[in-house]
């Protein structure tokens, strides 16, 4: 009697969990459209194939447990906003880490040099923490539309904007990342 | 509904236009701005920092990574989901994906020699049209030429008739002469 009920419980529980992968079978599809793409877009955030690997790896566990796994109406809009907040985290972090390290910004000031501005690793080093910066609708634009690749239109659906802002949004934050750029000499 | 899509079409050429002639106008190549900026410290600096956040935006975009990247990503995001995700035969596919370029960009190379091979097939076609239209020409004319030496040497009615006769038969016919007839 008592093994039959255990054999019962398994087998429901064998049956739930399969329908709980069904239904969560579209994350694989949208790893396959979407991948790419946000790869792409994590590599130029980031700069780094191991934190890449770890920002696409958390977006996607978001991504599968957002509303128990239900799949949200809008899937690209939702997974490029969730590995840009993933993303953007990471830099913060790092950020904060390197002034941690370096003790404060001062020194890091001292070894600007005319040749170090043009090095394309220090450029984009600056580039990244100042895109850290920016507030969250300025940043949002910037990294889709700059890094991700998207056109307006699409950093507009995504973003619940239209295009025409988008393009407004894009210019204000490079104003202000000229600004800071200009200030770190 | 036609009309709107000539409409549509226009303005999408006036767009073009506009977003051109802006750029000349305005643009950083534009004529006043360049006069401006070689007197006017302050705009050379927000001009420089300008060409700074561009060129480090592309640097950026143009940072090579391995090419394993996604295959390694997607692999390190699919050992994270459900055990019956991670056996689904998409799952083991994802895990092995290499980055593939897009169509347009796999089909670019071909561009030019297919560009040169419409060219071609073009130039055959119109040499092959204008032999052919020279062929009728001449064939026209050698008739003309042969009917009026008939004409001249027999007298109009004969020749008329032997032309007649040469009208009515079948074309492999004609084309070997009046004598034949």
């Amino acid at each position: 009697m008592f093994s039959k009920a255990v054999s019962c419980g398994s087998l429901w529980d064998f049956a739930v969990t399969e329908s709980v992968a069904e239904n969560q079978r579209w994350i694989l599809s949208a790893m396959q459209k979407y991948g790419p793409q946000l790869a792409t877009m994590l590599w130029r955030i980031l700069g780094n194939e191991q934190d890449v690997c770890d920002a696409y790896q958390d977006t996607f566990l978001q991504v599968a447990h957002c509303e128990g796994g239900r799949k949200p109406e809008y899937v690209r809009a939702y997974i490029f906003r969730v590995a840009n907040n993933v993303a953007i985290s990471m830099l913060r972090r790092r950020i904060a880490e390197r002034k941690r390290l370096s003790g404060t910004n001062t020194t890091r000031k001292a070894v600007n040099s005319p040749w170090q501005e043009l090095d394309s690793k220090y450029l984009q080093e600056t580039l990244r923490d100042s895109v850290a910066q920016l507030p969250d609708h300025l940043r949002n634009v910037i990294t889709l539309r700059d890094l991700a690749g998207l056109s307006y239109s699409q950093v507009g659906g995504i973003l619940g904007i239209s295009a025409a802002t988008a393009r407004v949004y894009r210019c204000k934050a490079i104003q202000l990342l000229a600004l800071w750029m200009d200030k770190e000499e | 509904m036609m009309k709107s899509i000539a409409t549509n079409n226009r303005c999408r050429q006036i767009r073009a236009w506009l977003g051109a002639a802006i750029s000349r106008r305005f643009g950083p190549e534009a004529d006043w701005l360049q006069n401006h900026l070689s007197g006017c410290p302050r705009c050379q600096r927000r001009f420089a920092a300008y060409g700074k956040v561009n060129l480090a935006l592309s640097l950026m975009k143009s940072q090579p990574h391995r090419l394993d990247l996604l295959m390694r990503a997607n692999q390190q995001a699919v050992g994270v989901l459900k055990h019956s995700l991670r056996q689904a035969p998409k799952a083991q596919k994802l895990a092995a994906t290499m980055p593939e370029p897009k169509l347009l960009e796999r089909w670019c190379k071909y561009g030019h020699s297919t560009a040169n091979l419409a060219a071609c097939l073009a130039i055959l076609f119109l040499m092959k049209v204008g032999v052919f239209s020279s062929m009728n020409e001449f064939q026209t004319q050698g008739h003309r030429v042969v009917r009026q030496y008939y004409t001249n040497q027999v007298g109009e009615e004969l020749a008329d008739e032997i032309f007649a006769q040469n009208t009515q038969q079948s074309p492999s016919a004609n084309s070997r002469g009046p004598f034949t007839a």
